[in-house]
């Protein structure tokens, strides 16, 4: 069995500021990582081969730059690794992304199921999983917490806001893995050391016979501007030992923002 | 030339809200507002849709399965009723059901609008959306004729005038079971609060380790008339609550936030960040909600949360709308 896995060199959220004066977003310094979410991913993969004749192939559209951070995913358990360079550096359109993403998997095919977070870390717009589900026309099971595959039958449990959900599908399919289902597990020494021999690619889109003027022209909007949320708040703070009086610290503060009042002239 | 703004969420309130807000549009380009709904549509429900601002109700009549099937349904009311701008409820089905409906559309999607702007014919829509988790906002001009956008809980406000009329379109599907074999369901446990309009609220974090501990929280939320949520992964580990605050959640704006063992992840604060006023308890001094926060207690919220019990009762205080 085959499982490729889409995996999204995304920016760490966290560590994105607002300049406070021009509420400019600072994006210089950011660094990028493959996340939880990206890491479940393959998590979930490896699990799969555990107990199964499976092969685990990544792949990333991304920078060049991706590919050392790609012999994590590899030390994991990933068999094969590939970044397809992203001129857009991230920022994409995902109309224009799931054409690449679906070019890839047609290179890679045949396969038996594709594996990838629900959501990636920076973007966060849940698209490429349905995407690509309705470009291959393949059943997606969404936000899947547990997987299991048998004889061709792929069983998952899917975590909705009403309650967990249990399907079945007859593979190939689709799965977006639900946020902290699959703990990335972590690596040995001894696996790190042999992910360095694992094969990796770096395709271009010319690879895939993809240009990008072509994909331009499938882009639906344009951004107009960005700008960072400054949050004005107060920040004050009680600190101490004595409970009771950063406590009533607390309730005159609130008291003074009229949220709380005393009553009987208390 | 397209003249409807449609709506479609499975989730009741969400649908309500987004309906209300596709009503203040439509009335300042001259637009109608279609709903979509799974099954079918009773006398009183037509009411309900028609003063919330629906002109149109379009449904198949079948009940709707799956996040394929309301793509199904939403595409179909697309084709029929001309529409130029979609509006998406952001739960996970209706995240789904935007990308499949953007994707077979060729509509532009963008996701977590928070404020929109069109104009006659839909030639020139802009958004602004939730970027890089919260941190930001983009605007963006869509090229489409067709727009679709996702939005959150809690983002726009319904508006309810009994009076107003709508009627029921009819939508025929192609006959379609789901793909998916359901084999079993297990619901997750309701709260039963109500985060909207609750002017207080008692927003608990993965600090609050243990279930009892959830008592003296209750305590506390009963002496401010407040309901208590959580964050995300209380929600999801733990399953204390249905409904988390957050990006992917439920946003709020009571009067009175107040977070007990909140670290302060932007993908947290963006739910609670309308609050009028936040304060906040953490027995980190470096914890990010400080920063997020109008005042913070550096405390053991164990130790703190019964003495601010005590304090409130004993000094006979009371919130300030009660």
């Amino acid at each position: 069995m085959k499982i490729i896995v889409l995996v999204k060199y995304s920016m760490d959220v966290a560590e994105i500021r607002v300049d406070p004066a021009t509420h400019s977003l600072r994006m210089n310094g950011v660094p990028r990582r493959f996340g939880d979410l990206d890491k479940g991913a393959v998590e979930a993969a490896v699990r799969l081969k555990e107990v199964g004749d499976v092969t685990v192939e990544v792949v990333c559209f991304g920078p060049s730059g991706a590919l050392g951070a790609m012999k994590d995913l590899l030390a994991m358990g990933a068999d094969v690794a590939t970044v397809i360079e992203d001129p857009y550096d991230g920022a994409a359109d995902a109309t224009a992304v799931a054409q690449v993403i679906e070019a890839a998997v047609h290179k890679l095919a045949p396969f038996d199921l594709v594996v990838c977070g629900f959501a990636s870390d920076d973007g966060y717009s849940h698209q490429i999983g349905p995407r690509l589900a309705e470009r291959l026309d393949l059943p997606l099971v969404s936000y899947a917490s547990e997987v299991s595959v048998d004889d061709g039958v792929l069983v998952a449990d899917r975590d909705l806001e009403a309650g967990v959900q249990t399907v079945s599908i007859r593979l190939p399919a689709i799965v977006s893995v639900a946020e902290e289902a699959f703990v990335p597990r972590s690596v040995t020494l001894l696996q790190a050391m042999k992910a360095q021999k694992k094969p990796t690619n770096l395709w271009s889109l010319a690879d895939l016979s993809m240009t990008r003027e072509k994909l331009d022209e499938v882009i639906t909007y344009s951004a107009l501007g960005e700008t960072g949320i400054v949050v004005n708040r107060q920040q004050n703070v009680l600190k101490g030992s004595d409970l009771a009086e950063m406590a009533d610290g607390l309730i005159d503060w609130l008291i003074n923002e009229q949220v709380l009042v005393a009553q009987n002239g208390a | 030339m397209p003249d409807v703004i449609l709506v479609s969420s499975e989730h009741s309130v969400l649908a309500l809200e987004l309906l209300g807000q596709a009503r203040r549009l439509a009335e300042e380009i001259d637009a109608k507002v279609g709903l979509c709904v799974s099954g079918a549509v009773g006398p009183t429900d037509l009411d309900s849709y028609a003063a919330h601002g629906a002109d149109l109700v379009y449904t198949s009549g079948g009940v709707v399965l799956d996040a394929c099937q309301w793509a199904d349904l939403v595409s179909s009311a697309i084709a029929e009723s001309q529409a130029g701008l979609v509006l998406i409820g952001a739960t996970k089905t209706g995240m789904e059901v935007a990308a499949r409906v953007a994707e077979r559309t060729g509509a532009s999607y963008a996701a977590w609008a928070v404020k929109i702007q069109i104009d006659a014919g839909f030639a020139a829509t802009t958004a602004s959306c939730q970027l890089y988790a919260g941190t930001g906002l983009a605007t963006y001009r869509f090229s489409r004729a067709l727009t679709v956008l996702s939005v959150a809980q809690g983002v726009f406000e319904t508006d309810d005038q009994p009076g107003r009329t709508a009627r029921v379109e009819s939508l025929v599907l192609k006959e379609q079971s789901s793909r998916l074999t359901v084999i079993g369901e297990r619901a997750k446990s309701s709260s039963g609060t109500r985060l909207q309009g609750a002017r207080a609220i008692i927003d608990v974090g993965r600090g609050v380790k243990d279930h009892e501990d959830l008592d003296m929280v209750r305590a506390l939320a009963s002496l401010l008339d407040g309901q208590v949520s959580c964050s995300r992964p209380v929600s999801s580990d733990r399953d204390w609550f249905a409904d988390w605050l957050g990006l992917s959640g439920v946003k709020v704006k009571p009067d009175l936030c107040l977070t007990i063992g909140i670290s302060g992840a932007i993908q947290h604060v963006v739910g609670i960040r309308d609050s009028r006023v936040i304060a906040s308890v953490n027995n980190d001094d470096n914890a990010a909600i400080f920063t997020q926060a109008d005042i913070g207690v550096v405390a053991d919220l164990n130790e703190f949360v019964p003495v601010l019990i005590e304090r409130l009762r004993s000094r006979r205080v009371t919130v300030a709308w009660l």
